[in-house]
């Protein structure tokens, strides 16, 4: 069953959420949008219905952020919240119902891009997590890496630089060059963070569109054919200490309130029977143990 | 990777959740300011409004620089917040979220400036307002206290407590019918503005009581003669007035 981050909306019910939740994640001039509309007709054509959707398109809140931001006296925790609005106005009337009656939901940013924005305009991070934790956890989160350096000189020869994309309300007293790369730097450093606690599929951006498409449409279709947890513990099963460790940190940082043993029941099962515990039949008794003491401090 | 998310399990290095990751500094966590903050809570129909002017033309009238906010007020959010009721767009978390950023502008741009200027600010609602409606309206008691972690922690809170019926009562005489979310409409109570209403703010009240010990407020028996209550407020206040050493004069 689909699962939140920590908290339920009122009136909000997981149960029948039959669709799939992707998420293109990534900084400023990455190629999502280009991606998306790739992604789109190319799932439409296998069958698939699918909704797109991304910051500030709420109706509700969509309108007010961007006249918000036509001045220059939005503070950090209101725009913060703004966003947050937009967010949730969208999942609670796009997204679920999307996803209850089957659909695919591509998403142009999720709340990784609205944390990490938050974080670095030095709001508390437990702060902004606990606001985002009545986000459903996505069923795959494609991350499109781009450098700073590699950065630049999309934004210049594409729209040129803009004052939120700048941070120049982050580090105000520098010219719009000297923001753009420490504000985007910053973002950078902050995704990379995130795409470990979150489990991020990270994509190399700067190489060609449809390189990364080709890339994207794999790891989607992937999504698409199973459960894409069994999938990962296959790929990575060999149950070694690394192993282990696999299993605890995807316990951890994918689903947050799943148990571990029910992550190590699907890797063995994955793997054929107790074929891992005979390879190293010390881990057993250990591993069993480490779940415990896990499971306990939780 | 920041080092302090993760944690040792006997070998392994396990990457916790958010949640079990200890908490950090607030986003707004002063702790003192030259200024100080009195807010008012309570129904609608309590007569809290009646009491902070009255409070505030003393005020002024003792020479302090009183400065006056008002809940759902910013120029910023207003327009967004006016939207969705009037198309009833706004569902318990959107209500709960708009309400708390036109909160967070009024405190980034207004209250916390002039706090730390020295300037004694007044606030007709403050954050018990949301807890109150917000939870009455089936948010989560945690999640909404987390979300305003920011705000600033009034000098005193003054709840004015009044009986359902007295409120309903003043109410019902002063104005024809109850607006859609101010009677709880959107969670569906009762089909009957004047019934929902009823019970919606039954649950608010319920919040109030169990918010008097958890925060502290200051309970005024909202029953009393206006007169008397203006009286028991000044005194409160007074005492903290007295106490504050850096106050702005009014010029």
């Amino acid at each position: 069953m689909r699962q939140t981050y920590g908290k339920l909306l009122p009136g909000m019910k997981l149960s029948d959420l039959a669709g799939k939740l992707l998420v293109v994640e990534g900084t400023d001039c990455a190629g999502r949008t280009t991606q998306i509309n790739m992604l789109r007709p190319w799932l439409e054509e296998q069958g698939h219905a699918v909704l797109d959707t991304g910051m500030t398109r709420s109706p509700l809140a969509g309108d007010g952020i961007r006249r918000a931001k036509e001045g220059n006296n939005l503070g950090r925790v209101t725009q913060s919240l703004f966003y947050a609005t937009d967010f949730v106005d969208r999942l609670e009337n796009e997204v679920i119902p999307a996803l209850r009656a089957g659909f695919i939901v591509l998403t142009d940013r999720y709340i990784y891009s609205l944390m990490a924005r938050a974080i670095v305009r030095g709001m508390d991070p437990t702060w902004i997590r606990g606001i985002y934790s009545t986000a459903l956890i996505p069923d795959a989160v494609f991350y499109l890496r781009l450098d700073v350096e590699q950065l630049i000189p999309r934004v210049i020869f594409s729209r040129g630089f803009d004052y939120w994309e700048s941070g120049m309300d982050v580090f105000p007293g520098q010219d719009m060059y000297e923001s753009f790369r420490s504000y985007q730097a910053a973002l950078l450093a902050e995704f990379d963070r995130l795409s470990v606690e979150f489990n991020f599929e990270t994509l190399d951006a700067s190489a060609d569109a449809r390189v990364v498409f080709a890339q994207l449409q794999a790891k989607v279709q992937r999504v698409l054919d199973g459960d894409s947890r069994r999938e990962y513990l296959r790929e990575n099963g060999n149950f070694s200490r690394q192993y282990l460790h696999k299993v605890f940190e995807y316990a951890a940082a994918t689903t947050m309130r799943r148990t571990t043993d029910q992550a190590v029941a699907q890797a063995r099962q994955s793997n054929g029977p107790d074929r891992h515990w005979a390879l190293q039949p010390a881990a057993a008794p250990f591993a069993a143990q480490t779940t415990r003491s896990f499971l306990e401090h939780k | 990777m920041n080092a302090s998310n993760n944690m040792r399990l006997g070998p392994f290095e396990v990457f916790l959740p958010p949640e079990m990751v200890s908490p950090r500094l607030r986003p707004c966590g002063e702790p003192d300011f030259p200024g100080r903050l009195f807010v008012v809570e309570g129904i609608d129909g309590s007569g809290k409004s009646t009491q902070l002017s009255l409070l505030h033309k003393w005020l002024e009238f003792k020479g302090y620089g009183v400065v006056f906010s008002q809940w759902n007020s910013s120029e910023l959010v207003k327009d967004t917040t006016k939207l969705g009721k009037k198309k009833k767009m706004l569902t318990p978390a959107t209500f709960s979220l708009i309400h708390a950023t036109d909160f967070a502008d009024r405190i980034e741009r207004n209250i916390l400036p002039l706090l730390k200027a020295g300037a004694v600010v007044l606030c007709d609602r403050y954050i018990y307002t949301a807890f109150a409606r917000d939870v009455a309206r089936g948010m989560d008691r945690h999640w909404v206290r987390d979300l305003y972690t920011f705000a600033a922690k009034p000098a005193v809170a003054f709840y004015f407590r009044v009986p359902l019926e007295t409120a309903i009562g003043r109410l019902v005489t002063a104005r024809d019918g109850f607006k859609f979310y101010e009677a709880g409409l959107d969670i569906g109570l009762s089909d009957d503005p004047t019934e929902s209403f009823r019970l919606f703010q039954g649950r608010i009240v319920d919040e109030y009581e169990r918010m008097i010990p958890e925060f502290g407020l200051t309970v005024i028996d909202a029953t009393l003669p206006v007169e008397v209550q203006q009286a028991q407020v000044r005194q409160i206040v007074q005492t903290h007035l007295d106490r504050a050493r850096n106050l702005r004069v009014r010029p």
